[in-house]
């Protein structure tokens, strides 16, 4: 079975952003573990539009992830789909991230 | 003339009675009690029938908020007694008490919840006095196939959630959220039995999760699900039973309580399979067999943050085992 993995995607600008794509789950760890020591910016950008399933081990990694990025720069989240913006809800995410509604992300590139 | 009540109901007021009346139709011989602010004259009663009583019904309006003891009073009135919770799904009550008091069966009713269907709560009280254990076509409609696949190794789980998405076949919205919604509990049920399941002689973990695994020789797990057109409902059985009916009480009274972001494991994926159920049935015999599915419905209206039923028992009859397909 093709099983995308998460890959981030580093665009420069005066923010960071990655894009993650496909499952996120456990095999997810290291690519999720070496994402904040390439925060360069006050302002962290997820794109999570081609992000499929995320299980709980997936959430577990994304938490500690952005609470790693969280001391150094603020994040925000885009392409959530219904689904991630249930499972983000109910489980703590949005405490440590905010969810950017479409329309609103066109002034948060920065300088 | 004695009485020969097996299921008693204890109610707030004459209100919250009637709130439940047409639900509660269907159980047979039910005495209702309504406490009016006079518990001891309620237990009293209970206490008169406690030979024969084997359930004992606690609306969420006395237990837990205005009677915290309440629990616990009533197992020392009818010690032998299982009880169950019902509650409003515009009041669900805080898990934390029912977990320290170890209720074991939470039925969440209401306009939104499905629990309209005058037949679930009977049917309920009838699995609870019977000792039966939720079998998976329970929910379903006559006739409907149920897929069962016994697993050989990890690499397993992504095609059997494949397998499962494409019985899922429709379009719209709700569509996509059910498939997607059907895959996360497959993936939540299936990395459980693989990964959390399966301990030590002391408890400890045998696997890694995320590590590829061929099952043990004496491992056995099978994943079963069915969808009648309306209603999926999800069954995953491993033969471990390793998981504890107060731990996962505890996990899902934790991570209720605690939406603050924690980054450990601490159960999630057993919270994260009963928020995403309509109905979450656990059944456990210690070192033999775990058992956790539940069904949730194409056209549900319920709020994703609002908490769900849940059974969770320990009784000994066995498995059906259904026909493994793979």
């Amino acid at each position: 079975m093709n099983r995308p993995s998460s890959s981030p995607t580093i665009v420069p600008a005066q923010h960071d952003y990655f894009a993650l794509e496909g499952t996120i789950d456990a095999q997810s760890e290291r690519l999720l573990k070496e994402l904040p020591a390439k925060v360069r910016y006050p302002l962290v950008r997820f794109d999570f539009a081609k992000a499929g399933r995320i299980n709980s081990m997936g959430i577990a990694l994304l938490l500690r992830c952005f609470k790693d990025i969280g001391c150094k720069a603020e994040i925000r989240l885009e392409g959530l789909t219904p689904m991630h913006t249930m499972l983000f809800k109910m489980t703590g995410v949005f405490l440590l991230a905010t969810p950017v509604v479409k329309g609103t992300d066109a002034r948060e590139g920065g300088a | 003339m004695r009485e020969l009540q097996a299921v008693a109901a204890l109610y707030q007021d004459e209100n919250d009675r009637k709130s439940w009346e047409a639900t509660l139709d269907g159980v047979p011989g039910l005495l209702s009690i309504t406490v009016d602010h006079n518990l001891t004259v309620s237990l009293e009663r209970l206490r008169r029938i406690r030979r024969t009583l084997r359930i004992v019904i606690l609306s969420a309006r006395l237990y837990p908020g205005e009677h915290p003891d309440l629990a616990a009073r009533v197992r020392a009135v009818c010690p032998g007694s299982e009880l169950l919770v019902i509650s409003s799904d515009d009041a669900s009550p805080p898990l934390k008490p029912l977990f320290v008091d170890d209720i074991r069966h939470l039925a969440i009713g209401g306009p939104q919840s499905g629990l309209t269907d005058r037949a679930y709560l009977p049917a309920v009280v009838s699995m609870l006095l019977d000792h039966r254990t939720w079998e998976i076509g329970s929910c379903l409609k006559e006739g409907t196939p149920v897929h069962s696949f016994q697993l050989d190794s990890s690499e397993d789980k992504e095609p059997l959630i494949g397998a499962l998405e494409s019985v899922l076949t429709g379009e719209g919205e709700e569509f996509e959220m059910l498939r997607q919604k059907g895959a996360l509990l497959a993936d939540e049920l299936l990395e459980n039995a693989l990964y959390n399941a399966p301990r030590g002689r002391h408890g400890d973990r045998l696997f890694r999760k995320g590590e590829k695994r061929d099952l043990l020789p004496q491992e056995r797990i099978v994943f079963s699900f069915g969808f009648d057109g309306e209603t999926l409902a999800l069954k995953l059985a491993d033969n471990w039973g390793s998981l504890e009916p107060d731990v996962v009480l505890e996990y899902l009274a934790r991570n209720q309580d605690d939406a603050s972001g924690r980054d450990d494991d601490g159960g999630r994926g057993l919270f994260i399979i009963w928020r995403f159920l309509d109905q979450f049935h656990v059944n456990v015999r210690p070192g033999e067999q775990t058992v956790v599915g539940g069904h949730l419905q194409l056209w549900s209206k319920l709020d994703p943050a609002a908490p769900r039923g849940f059974h969770i028992s320990n009784y000994k009859k066995e498995m059906q085992h259904e026909q493994t397909l793979v």
